[in-house]
């Protein structure tokens, strides 16, 4: 059943890319509850085993570094454990996402797992921000991320995400390298509530606190760590 | 040169758990109240944050956060024939220091003693006549009962958000909870926590045994809380890191985080740290307190004149404050009279580790300081003690709190101290292993007392605590009982190996055991046996209000913060209902 099912995903999924991406990804990124036409159709397309070639290219990239613009996550590198939870998640439904759901439900759990093993397994080159965070910007992100905040009663995002946010496997997603624009729409979601599968609420405990300033200059932050140099 | 300050209204010795707790109150209530506390300011954020405060080197053994022992120490012995010494090292209690006092460092574990605690002499020779104890025992009755302090325990639960589950709400038995405990009014302000592995296992034994198992109530939270106070609390991460440590994620009920925003925003009150209270000041009648001297961190001494003096330090600075002042007639073991000191006790800690084949795998690391599963069968009355010899008992649990590197690695009897071979059983067993703590009792007895040593002094010159404590031979008898229906559960468990170790005496101070220190100041409603009244306020200088573990007249099978923040609403009820109203005495003599 696995080769046929794959073999069509392929094919339609070609043709999703063609036709409609980055109306898709805008649906994404706006986490519209209402879906567009593009999400519609993929909505309505079953999904490669991971022998085939993932449709997880078209969005996170050949080597998995994701599309800043679009606010689609690096994931090349990320813990297994993370992406599976993730999308364990989009296909149980408590991680709210059309396209993304759409996919998870097709596989397997089986299938998950390999496809988080072959991401976490990848690397990708750091892509600088486009527009470079000013210097003040840099020193509040990089005071929330070591330090955290009193006033806020907000803690250091390194004391679960790991040292310089390079993320803690098995417990916490790397922060390091992530596109500005992901961290912010994740944060976002988890301080408007439309993203709640954090164990304990722990996000939402802490991106309730946080303004969109604080937001700014802790993605950008995050952003600016190159991880391939240290 | 001493400077004399403005008289206030209140004056609070020591900024803790039980200070916070009680400015906060008094401030609100309009009166202007002062924080004196000898340690430094600290938050949450940046002091508590990880890595630095997961440096086990310096918080488990170099203790950095506890009373700095090179300028303040206590000194030791066993027997009042012996000559004291200095405890250089703390290890095995812990008095922290700083803003938030010990409670930072706490491992969040939140009970409640049992109504029977609190009548403890009436009910023992009710229960099993008048000359089932040794004579040497000294406990007595509280002076409070039960039913008093439900509504302050409930509102300091409700404080701290504790996680839970109830076994008893209003005379109505709970599933799941313990059956045992007295009535409460209502649930836990917060679920239990997430029960580890350890806890699983020891759940389906004891079960199987017929006992009661029970989550272990937390203040490390199960699921983010809102307290009455306003203070948002976060989940725990199981992080392993609770006890010595801070927490850095906002989810450990301290000062910190549950109390000291509001108390510090309140323009009636002002927090002063580095100031050490070197005595509460009398006048020329002994009976009326003026303030008190203290001296600042950089050696100014300062006179802060206040109409009411409360005295919230770490159990055992309570008595020495006590003794400082010259409050109350220190007690003498020789004579029994006299009362500040008296009833000295602690806790008769056992344990019990069993050992699995290297299949069944524990994860001793992923914990909280309060995330396990215990049982109350084996504490306080809840068994017949007729027959045994003595009285009082201890939760038996599966309630490991930590797997830090430096200091958990369980060995079974006969393994070498050091070399080779030990360091081939830590691999081997380190995550195979259980601990059961066994949390026993303490009573109270004529020859454990507190006074003023001698010979040494603090690094201002005034005579340090010493304390004379040996293990009673009830609490050697109680430990050797209850350890062998620990052993039971462990074989149940189907253990490998299962080793007891139950306490035996002589009591050592250079072996971790327990920070719950407790008497002294005990509570009562006689003079001739207690240092304040029900309301916790001295008999003898009606304007001093002495709180803390400092007034339990002997220790019960739990951990006492819970009963000490019950006991601190409580007087904070008789402070502002009664005593603030017409300052005097509340108990007549």
């Amino acid at each position: 059943m696995n080769a046929p099912a794959g073999h069509f995903a392929r094919v339609a999924f070609g043709s999703l890319l063609i036709a409609g991406l980055p109306c898709a990804l805008a649906a994404s990124a706006a986490r519209a509850p209402a879906a567009t036409p593009a999400a519609k159709t993929a909505a309505a397309t079953p999904v490669a085993s991971p022998a085939a070639a993932p449709p997880c290219e078209a969005c996170h990239g050949a080597h998995g570094e994701g599309m800043a613009a679009a606010q689609v996550p690096r994931i090349a590198g990320q813990s297994a454990d993370y992406l599976k939870k993730q999308l364990d998640d989009y296909a149980a439904g408590t991680r709210d996402n059309p396209i993304m759901a759409n996919f998870a439900k097709a596989l397997s759990e089986q299938q998950r797992a390999e496809f988080a093993a072959r991401y976490a397994a990848m690397s990708a080159p750091y892509l600088a921000q486009a527009t470079p965070p000013m210097s003040v910007h840099l020193a509040r992100g990089h005071q929330l991320a070591f330090q955290g905040d009193e006033a806020k009663r907000v803690q250091a995002c390194n004391g679960c995400h790991g040292p310089d946010g390079v993320g803690v496997p098995h417990a916490a997603p790397y922060l390091a390298g992530q596109s500005a624009e992901f961290l912010s729409s994740a944060l976002k979601a988890f301080k408007d509530g439309t993203r709640k599968n954090d164990a304990g609420e722990l996000m939402r405990s802490v991106a309730e606190r946080l303004d969109d300033a604080d937001i700014a200059a802790v993605t950008g932050y995050f952003a600016s760590v190159d991880l391939s140099t240290h | 040169m001493v400077q004399r300050l403005k008289e206030v209204d209140v004056v609070v010795i020591g900024v803790g758990m039980v200070g916070s707790i009680v400015a906060k109150e008094l401030a609100a209530a309009g009166y202007k109240v002062v924080g004196l506390e000898r340690g430094q300011t600290r938050f949450t954020v940046p002091e508590f944050q990880s890595p630095a405060i997961h440096d086990e080197l310096r918080f488990d053994i170099r203790k950095a956060l506890m009373q700095d022992n090179t300028r303040e120490p206590v000194t030791f012995r066993n027997q009042g024939s012996q000559v004291a010494l200095p405890v250089r090292r703390w290890e095995s209690f812990l008095p922290g220091t700083g803003l938030g006092g010990s409670m930072v460092h706490w491992n969040g574990q939140t009970y409640r003693f049992q109504a029977n605690d609190f009548q403890l002499a009436t009910r023992t020779r009710e229960r099993y006549g008048k000359g089932f104890l040794d004579p040497d025992v000294t406990i007595q009755d509280w002076g409070v009962t039960y039913d008093d302090l439900e509504p302050h325990y409930d509102r300091f639960e409700y404080l701290l958000g504790t996680s839970g589950k109830a076994g008893n709400i209003k005379g109505q038995i709970q599933a799941g909870g313990d059956p045992h405990e007295s009535p409460r009014s209502r649930e836990y302000p917060t679920p239990p926590q997430k029960e580890h592995f350890q806890g699983a296992m020891f759940r389906k034994a004891a079960s199987s045994l017929g006992y009661h198992p029970f989550p272990q109530p937390s203040s490390n939270l199960s699921q983010p809380y809102t307290n009455p106070e306003g203070m948002k609390l976060n989940a725990c991460v199981f992080c392993g890191f609770c006890e010595r440590y801070a927490c850095e994620h906002y989810a450990k009920s301290v000062p910190q985080t549950m109390i000291l925003p509001v108390l510090l925003a309140n323009p009636n009150f002002e927090l002063r740290t580095g100031c050490q209270v070197q005595r509460i000041n009398l006048d020329s009648t002994k009976k009326h307190a003026t303030g008190v001297t203290y001296i600042d961190a950089v050696g100014r001494e300062f006179e802060q004149p206040a109409s009411l003096v409360i005295t919230s330090t770490f159990a055992i600075n309570n008595i020495r404050m006590l003794l400082l002042s010259g409050i109350g007639k220190p007690y003498d073991p020789a004579t029994g009279q006299g009362v500040v000191g008296r009833n000295y006790a602690y806790q008769t800690m056992s344990t019990v580790a069993s050992f699995f084949d290297e299949d069944v795998i524990i994860n001793p690391f992923m914990a909280s300081g309060a995330s396990g599963t215990l049982i109350n069968d084996f504490a306080g009355d809840n068994f017949d003690h007729s027959g045994l010899g003595f009285i009082g008992g201890a939760f038996i649990g599966a309630v490991n709190t930590n797997g830090r590197p430096i200091q958990y690695h369980p060995v079974p009897p006969g393994t070498p101290n050091w070399g080779k071979g030990w360091k081939q059983a830590v691999v081997k067993h380190y995550n195979h292993t259980i601990m059961f703590s066994l949390h026993g009792s303490s009573v109270s007895q004529r020859r454990n007392y507190c006074d003023l040593d001698p010979t040494y002094k603090d690094a201002w010159g005034q005579p340090v605590l010493r304390i004379t404590f040996d293990f009673p031979p009830n609490d050697i008898k109680m430990a050797a009982h209850v350890t062998a229906k620990a052993v039971e559960i462990g074989k149940a468990m189907g253990a490998k190996q299962v080793a007891g170790n139950p306490r035996k005496g002589p009591y050592t101070v250079t072996q971790y055991q327990t920070t719950h220190n407790t008497g002294g100041t005990v509570m009562g409603d006689s003079p001739k046996t207690s240092v304040v009244n029900r309301y916790l306020q001295s008999w003898d200088v009606p304007n001093v209000f002495v709180i803390g573990a400092s007034n339990y007249p002997q220790n019960a099978s739990w951990n006492p913060t819970g009963t000490l923040g019950a006991l601190t609403y409580w007087a904070i009820d008789a402070l502002k209902n009664k005593y603030l109203k017409n300052p005097g005495r509340l108990v007549s003599a």
